[in-house]
């Protein structure tokens, strides 16, 4: 195989793109894992996979990773079309999938040595230097020499995650990162990430922590029930979703007649109302109010959160299941 | 250009491959084609058989027995079944014969002088030396031997028999013609026919077969499955008794196998003095076991004979009937032993005339 | 870079607790042999087969226990091997992390295949080796006695200990083998001893049975007792050469059968 071989997917686009896949679908016997998933990494971007449980998120990373043959669709990573190709761009992948994987019996830092023995990219001398490095940036190297069947949780992954780091990659995909970890730990890990993207390393990340997506990402990519229902920059997906109007006021029956008659939706909310901005503006808004001698105490721009947007997104059915199956806050643990 | 699937094509082909391999391993070695030699008189072979004289050679005896002996576990050599021998001979009388039997082997070494027998299950070695170069004391290789066995049944049994050359065959990979001795109608005798496979260069026997009168397969089969003729390594044909084994004479070996039952019957027919009835095919042997020792039979040996031998008795007296499928064995309870490869009628006949 | 994937492979297989426990339990065997017949050196006859031959004939020990341990003990060591191998890689989520690295699946089976092999070859060598110094220290030795009666000097004998050395290990792989094609269906290490375990008894059981004689010849088991024939002077070749064929077969369908269960496999 050569790289003439692998073709790109599809045309050129005008940015580079890490990894793409075009109509992905999987099945496991009748159970459809991921159905039509387009997934646009670009290159340098940070991508947050946001999901509920079982939507399909390390489903498709170990697809993209050439773990799991897709059923349908194609898959280019770095460049190269999977699967013919995998076996040229994976060297260049960091990867952490469904949590560390090592030997009990062995030592982190042993462990680590044996990871390094299969890396393509790793000449033989430097493996000892990589090993300490990699274990000195996930703040193991106190614990290297301990087996890793003595392990913490936490220091499970923090292990997995350097297995990720051996080699500077081109993409690293961390399924779930902060599984585990304490605080100090989940911020350690946003550092890195952060760092990776400064070096422009592209990464993706699969989370629950909404909070950890909005504050680290780039890009977002939701997944649901095995198909992507938004994707885009972080910041463009908050603006579309999020302009809003949250008005105090004690005058709600009067000021949702008003908005009402002048076709602009609103819901009360609190000690007010909501408003929505979808083909208005907030002056127009108030001056509906106004005129309409609705006191108005307060109006604030509604700051749409990355949680919210989940929620709108993949709420209404959840609801129907009874099951909330987001963690918003640190409970990320399943 | 499917990377995979030539890797999965490949894979799939060695699991096929090791699946033809081990058909064909389980396959008994085919006959394969017969060679096509040119024609020969059948009695121009026996002549040729009678007077080749086999030099050296090297091989591998394989002897199926399908007799329909019963298995008896005290004696499994008798029972049905496939057994290999080797053999070397390097045609002057020096002989070496080893006998696999299980795990263990028995060897048996000729040397010109001294005949030596060692069995590796008991450490021990029977040494005989040949008395003024009397050559018979080797008698377990003239059965084995199946140049020795078709030269033997061919000499007593030619005037007797049909004789033909029934096309060729490739015995241990050499081309041979199959010379078949056909008792003439006149004998009363369980034998059908006799198949000899003679080498086609050599002229010497290389396969000999018996089949009897109902079956299809032969009975009894002794041939050679691998054979190389020629010099054999002198070495062979020699033997010290490793340090440590017993060294004893044939005649304390056999006071230990008194006990045996089926030494008793043995050497009552192979006695000093067997008596011959009859000539040719339903040749039957007679003798009479001494009183004593009839009643020296243990009782476990003699629950043995009981469980194998069918009661008979006629004008004659009465007695114990043993049957394979191209031997009888008639034991009468006065002593008195027949056995021939002859219907059962032809040994109530003869029994009488024992003395 | 795929010698250094082989040395990885061998130093973790070699590091494994049980790895060790299991190689010193294979040496016992021979030490154990010696010291038993040793002890029960006044009696007649050591026993059925080789073990007649054993006393004052130390070098035949090693034999003796390979040819003994071939039937269980070997082929439950080798399945351990081939267990850990994919499923215990599969069932620690090590697996996953070694396709990603990447290591293609087919050189990831010839690298299990040679750490299969590896392992075989030194544990079938550690016991012989124990087998001569405790059968010499014991039995003591003059050279070699063979099956056939004659006694070998004692560089023939140690040519066919390696001999044997050769065989029995190639046997073993081939059990590894077929247990590796097990291995790689399952994630569950337990499962695939157990079921190369029951084959190798099943197999030895229906050998047992002469109606079910059209069967042996595609037993594996069948194969083992032939190999004794190295003990015999001169070395008859035949059966020897069937047993190896036979074990190549099995070697060619476990291989080609993990490598298809492996590329197809989704992880
Ligand atoms: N090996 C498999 N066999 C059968 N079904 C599977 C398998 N792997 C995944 N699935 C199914 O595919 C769906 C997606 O699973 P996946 O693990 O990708 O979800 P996820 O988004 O990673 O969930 P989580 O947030 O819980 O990790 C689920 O319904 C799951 O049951
Ligand atoms: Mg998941």
């Amino acid at each position: 195989m050569t790289t003439s071989t692998s073709a790109p997917v599809t045309a050129p686009t005008t940015h580079a793109v890490a990894a793409r896949t075009k109509g992905l679908r999987k099945e496991y016997g009748s159970t459809v894992a991921v159905d039509r998933v387009d997934l646009e990494l670009p290159e340098g971007a940070v991508l947050g996979m946001l999901g509920p449980n079982g939507s399909g998120k390390t489903t498709t990373i170990r697809m993209l990773l050439g773990l799991v043959r897709p059923t349908q669709g194609e898959i280019e990573l770095l460049g190269q079309r999977l699967p013919d190709g995998v076996e040229q761009a994976l060297p260049h992948v960091g990867a952490l999938v469904e949590g560390p994987g090592f030997h009990p019996f062995l030592s982190g830092r042993e462990n680590l040595i044996r990871c390094a023995a299969f890396e393509p990219l790793l000449p033989k001398k430097q493996i000892k230097q990589a090993v300490e490095d990699a274990l000195e940036r996930v703040g193991l190297a106190q614990a290297a020499h301990r087996r890793y069947r003595g392990y913490s949780l936490g220091m499970k992954q923090r292990l997995g995650l350097a297995g990720a780091l051996l080699v500077p990659r081109k993409l690293v995909v961390l399924d779930e990162p902060t599984n585990g970890l304490d605080p100090a730990g989940t911020r350690e890990i946003r550092k890195i990430i952060a760092e990776l993207h400064e070096q422009g390393s592209t990464v993706l990340v699969s989370s629950h922590l909404l909070s950890e997506v909005e504050a680290t990402c780039t890009h977002v990519a939701v997944l649901h029930r095995g198909t992507v229902v938004a994707q885009g920059e972080l910041t463009e997906l908050l603006q579309a979703g999020g302009s809003a109007l949250q008005v105090i006021t004690p005058d709600v029956e009067t000021a949702l007649g008003a908005l009402r008659q002048a076709k602009i939706s609103a819901r009360p909310l609190g000690e007010g109302l909501r408003v929505e901005l979808a083909g208005t503006s907030a002056p127009q808004v108030i001056e509906t109010l106004v005129k309409a001698g609705v006191g108005v105490y307060e109006a604030t721009r509604w700051k749409t959160g990355l949680e919210e947007l989940f929620a709108r997104l993949t709420e209404a059915e959840e609801a129907e299941r009874g099951m909330s199956s987001v963690d918003t806050l640190d409970g990320g643990r399943r | 250009m499917n990377n995979r699937k030539v890797t999965l094509a490949a894979a799939a082909a060695g699991v096929l491959t090791g699946a033809a391999g081990l058909s064909l391993l389980a396959m008994p070695a085919g006959a394969g084609q017969p060679p096509s030699l040119p024609n020969i008189a059948p009695e121009t072979l026996v002549e040729q058989v009678l007077t080749s004289k086999p030099g050296a050679f090297g091989g591998t005896v394989e002897v199926d027995n399908k007799l329909g002996l019963p298995s008896i576990a005290e004696i499994p050599q008798l029972a049905d079944g496939k057994h290999s021998a080797r053999i070397w001979t390097d045609g002057n009388g020096k002989l070496r014969l080893a006998l696999p039997n299980g795990q263990s082997e028995q060897t048996i070494v000729d040397d010109g002088t001294t005949t030596w027998s060692w069995n590796s299950q008991d450490n021990e070695v029977t040494k005989s030396e040949h008395k003024d170069g009397r050559k018979d004391e080797a008698k377990p290789d003239n059965a084995m031997d199946p140049a020795t066995a078709a030269k033997e049944i061919v000499s007593k049994t030619k005037e007797f028999s049909d004789i033909s050359v029934d096309g060729t065959a490739r015995v241990a990979n050499r081309a041979a013609y199959e010379l078949v001795l056909t008792p003439k109608a006149g004998e009363k005798t369980l034998v059908r026919e006799v198949r000899i496979a003679v080498d086609s260069e050599l002229k010497m026997p290389l396969r000999v077969a018996v089949l009897t009168n109902g079956t299809a397969e032969p009975v009894g089969q002794v041939g050679f499955s691998q054979i190389n003729v020629g010099p054999q390594d002198s070495k062979l044909f020699e033997f010290t008794p490793p340090s440590g084994a017993k060294v004893t004479t044939p005649e304390a070996k056999e006071e230990q196998q008194r006990h045996k039952p089926e030494i008793g019957i043995e050497q009552a027919l192979r006695g000093e003095n067997p008596q011959i009835f009859g000539t040719g095919w339903d040749t039957v042997v007679g003798a009479r076991i001494p009183a004593d020792a009839m009643t020296q039979v243990p009782a476990e040996a003699q629950g043995l004979v009981d469980r194998f031998t069918k009661k008979v008795s006629g004008n004659w007296g009465s007695g114990k009937l043993f049957t394979t499928k191209v031997a009888t064995i008639l034991i009468a309870d006065d002593g008195r032993v027949v056995a021939g490869a002859v219907p059962e009628q032809v040994l109530f006949d003869t029994i009488g005339q024992v003395k | 870079m795929i010698t250094r994937q082989l040395g990885s492979e061998v130093r973790w297989m070699l590091r494994r607790p049980r790895t060790i426990i299991g190689l010193f339990g294979l040496v016992l065997v021979p030490i154990i042999i010696s010291f038993g017949i040793w002890t029960a050196s006044d009696e007649g006859g050591g026993g059925p087969g080789l073990a007649a031959i054993l006393k004052g004939n130390g070098m035949v020990v090693p034999i003796f226990t390979l040819f003994l341990s071939l039937n269980l003990l070997l082929p439950l060591v080798a399945s351990i091997w081939a267990a850990d191998g994919l499923a215990g890689e599969a069932q620690h989520g090590t697996l996953r992390g070694l396709l990603v690295a990447p290591v293609s699946r087919v050189r990831l089976l010839f690298v299990k295949l040679f750490g299969l092999t590896a392992m075989s070859l030194f544990a079938v060598t550690l016991m012989a080796v124990v087998g001569i110094i405790a059968g010499t220290a014991f039995l003591g030795t003059d050279g070699m006695m063979t099956l056939s009666g004659t006694t070998l000097s004692t560089a023939e004998g140690l040519v066919r200990i390696v001999l044997f050395i050769l065989l029995v290990t190639f046997q073993m792989v081939s059990i590894g083998a077929v247990a590796l094609a097990v291995s790689s269906t399952t994630e569950h290490p337990l499962v695939v001893q157990a079921a190369t375990m029951t084959t190798i008894i099943v197999f030895q059981v229906l050998g047992q049975f002469p109606s079910l004689d059209w069967l042996h010849p595609f037993l594996i088991t069948t194969g083992f007792p032939g190999l004794i024939d190295v003990m015999r002077d001169p070395i008859p070749f035949g059966q020897i050469w069937d047993s190896t064929l036979l074990a190549g077969c099995y070697l060619l369908i476990g291989t080609g059968l993990a490598a298809m269960r492996l590329i197809t496999k989704d992880n």
